[in-house]
């Protein structure tokens, strides 16, 4: 079985980094604990919200009604606005792991219930005024959804070129134009829009505008018909159109013309957050193939002996540690390093996305025929599989997310990289409170790079005592090669490579870079660790394993990994399947 | 002091700023008019960020990133830069 428990492994440290009782950790802890309960064990059948449910949900291309009114019950609204306002955000890391017992089950409704709206709600909280962030919270808490619309399906990401106006009449504006796809459109209480609101060429002609559904005249909108998607097909996916249709100047968020920077920094947050939700659909995907591998047998072997699949285990294992890693780091400088949030967002979203999207791919090939399966034990395999891709495409594209840290490589080359300070420790530390988000500090582009810097840092503070340590550091003295040669290539970088048409060649810098900041926040993690009562954080082994396949990653010659690193992976895979726990950095307890 | 101790005069700037953009275009210098909004050449938000790292190395001004947003033409920006490094050298 695999499932000798040992001691009190999820528990916070009680060293450095130790929460105060009854504070923030305490809060998340017994929220996390409400929502698994109260959404139940996914594997019983019986359930109204089992996967078998949800699947039947997603045939009939519906939202699942029974786990939408759970989230009512619970007003996960409130986990979407801030404390000071009514609600229960204190902590982006904190709401990236309430979302996860919904991503576990079901990422449409993960998005379809909750997501949407807080990326709405984030422009407000960001420029809104004292009002208006009052208005939006009461709708929140009272369970209205809103919807968010940025892009129009012409333009892309290139969302500087976008036609829908808000054209400014009589104090007001008259909105004018359609938007596509756009989540919860028919039944979203409030919208926010961006428009046009001068028609001159640039990057000061675009506006957010916060439209509530009940003021608006009902004979100058319309909400198109729906969109049938691939994936998430249970989300309500439509569009909008409005003709000549006026709302006051009191809708207005932010300054006029000033929308393009509000929505950039807008999503400093949102994408920071949102892929570090779905590690609970690849936790779910993970979780169902070890159930497969240790019942199956092929070869008069289980399928857990054959060892490429036993290996896939582990290694995606690896993935969702790293991946918290990043998403960890990147949501707590959200707090604490907010001008440099513009980076650490950007590569997050550009990764993750990709990570996790290659894992389940990975974890197909174990599964086999049954990955092809829509209903019973493994359906929600498929479903997953199919919705996960969302993340990438919605909100800032991959090659979006590039284009956000290109511009920066050559100046972080020039001032930062080798030469600013180290992140703060608390950056990497899972459990210890966090000051308000401080939403006016977050810059387009900022300059410094604390993350890298902790990086170099980390090199000469590695301990190489056992074969696990002295593994991890040789891969932590190639990953700091890396960036020098990432800084040398950023300095030669030609103008015309500095723009949203640079080379392949560009693009794949600002990759490798995303890679050595998974890299960092993965040292970070491990460091802060130690010294704590998680037994398996604290272990190199998980440490030199994450740095050796991110090492690879970027195609360093590593010699094998100690096999101490392989066993003990995989014993933490198996215990955690054995006992209900989360494949994250939290080792969470879980309904099913 | 109406002369900024870079010696740099705004139409000096205007041509350090036509070259730089002319680059990040892919287009000749002459080819860009100085009084028209640089994004109807096609110059993206991306590299406009880009540009002010550029005036930051060659000038030592740090400027807000979004400074070319807020002066969307070749003349703006020049007169701007001249006015902050002016700025900067009463400030010494």
């Amino acid at each position: 079985m695999g499932t000798a428990a040992t001691g009190p492994h999820g528990a916070p440290g009680a060293g450095r980094g130790a929460p105060s009782p009854g504070g923030q950790e305490d809060r998340a802890v017994a929220r996390i604990a409400e929502l698994e309960h109260r959404l139940g064990d996914p594997t019983d059948e019986r359930g109204e919200m089992s996967y078998a449910r949800l699947l039947d949900a997603d045939e009939r291309a519906e939202l699942s009604e029974a786990g939408e009114r759970a989230l009512d019950e619970v007003v996960l609204n409130a986990d979407f606005v801030p404390e000071r306002l009514g609600g229960r955000l204190e902590r982006i890391d904190t709401l990236v792991r309430v979302m996860r017992p919904v991503f576990r089950r079901d990422i449409a409704l993960g998005l379809g219930y909750g997501v949407t709206s807080f990326m709405a709600a984030v422009n407000v909280w960001t420029s809104g005024t004292a009002e208006q962030q009052r208005r939006l919270a009461g709708l929140l808490l009272d369970g209205r959804k809103v919807s968010v619309a940025y892009h129009e399906l012409a333009h892309g990401n290139d969302f500087v070129r976008n036609e829908f106006q808000a054209r400014p009449a009589d104090g007001g504006y008259l909105l004018d134009g359609a938007k596509q796809v756009i989540n919860n459109a028919d039944r979203a209480a409030a919208w926010v829009l961006f428009s046009r609101t001068s028609p001159a060429p640039g990057s000061r002609s675009h506006s957010v505008v916060l439209a509530e559904r009940d003021g608006l005249d009902p004979g100058r909108y319309r909400v198109l018909p729906r969109y049938d998607a691939v994936g998430v097909r249970g989300c309500h996916l439509s569009g909008l159109e409005f003709t000549d249709c006026p709302v006051p100047g009191s809708a207005l968020v932010g300054e006029e013309g000033k929308g393009v920077e509000l929505a950039l920094r807008a999503f400093q947050v949102t994408r920071s957050a949102i892929p570090g939700m779905a590690l609970g659909a690849a936790d779910t995907a993970l979780r169902t193939v070890v159930g497969f591998a240790r019942g199956r047998r092929l070869y008069r072997k289980s399928v857990m002996d054959i060892p490429h699949a036993r290996a896939t285990l582990s290694t995606t294992f690896l993935d969702l540690l790293i991946c918290d890693s990043l998403s960890l780091a990147a949501t707590r400088a959200v707090h604490l390093l907010p001008e440099e949030t513009s980076l650490y967002a950007a590569a997050v979203k550009y990764l993750v996305p990709k990570v996790l999207t290659d894992a389940m791919y990975d974890l197909s090939i174990v599964l086999g025929a049954r990955f092809y399966v829509r209903e019973g034990e493994f359906g929600i395999f498929q479903k997953h599989v199919r919705d996960l891709p969302v993340l990438s495409l919605g909100h800032a594209g991959s090659a979006a997310c590039q284009a956000t840290i290109i511009p920066q490589l050559s100046r972080l080359a020039k001032r930062s990289w080798f030469r600013d300070d180290p992140a703060p420790p608390s950056v990497f530390r899972l459990h210890e409170d966090l000051p308000e988000v401080a939403f006016d500090k977050l810059t387009l582009a900022g300059g410094r790079d604390g993350l890298s810097a902790a990086l170099v840092t980390a090199v000469d503070d590695l301990p190489s005592g056992s074969p696990e340590e002295r593994a991890a550091h040789g891969a932590a003295l190639r990953l700091m090669d890396e960036l020098r040669q990432i800084q040398e290539q950023s300095l030669e970088l030609a103008p015309q490579d500095r723009t949203a048409l640079a080379s392949p060649a560009t693009f794949a810098l600002a990759d490798r870079y995303a890679v050595l900041l998974a890299a960092a926040s993965v040292i970070g993690v491990w460091q802060q660790a130690r010294g704590t009562a998680d037994e398996f954080l604290a272990d190199p082994a998980w440490l030199a394993a994450a740095l050796h396949r991110l090492g690879r990653r970027l195609g360093h010659a590593l010699p094998d990994l100690p096999p101490g690193c392989e066993t003990r992976l995989h014993d933490e895979v198996l215990r955690r399947f054995g006992d209900r726990r989360s494949y994250d950095l939290y080792n969470a307890p879980l309904a099913g | 002091m109406s002369v900024p101790t870079t010696g740099r005069t705004t139409d000096e700037l205007a041509v350090w700023l036509s070259d730089r953009i002319a680059l990040y275009l892919r287009r000749r210098p002459e080819e860009i008019a100085p009084a028209v909004p640089l994004a109807e050449y096609g110059l993206d938000s991306v590299a406009a960020l880009s540009l002010c790292g550029d005036i930051e190395e060659d000038f030592g001004l740090i400027l807000e990133p979004t400074v070319a947003w807020d002066y969307p033409t070749i003349d703006a920006l020049a007169a701007h830069l001249a006015e902050s490094l002016a700025g900067e050298a009463a400030a010494r």
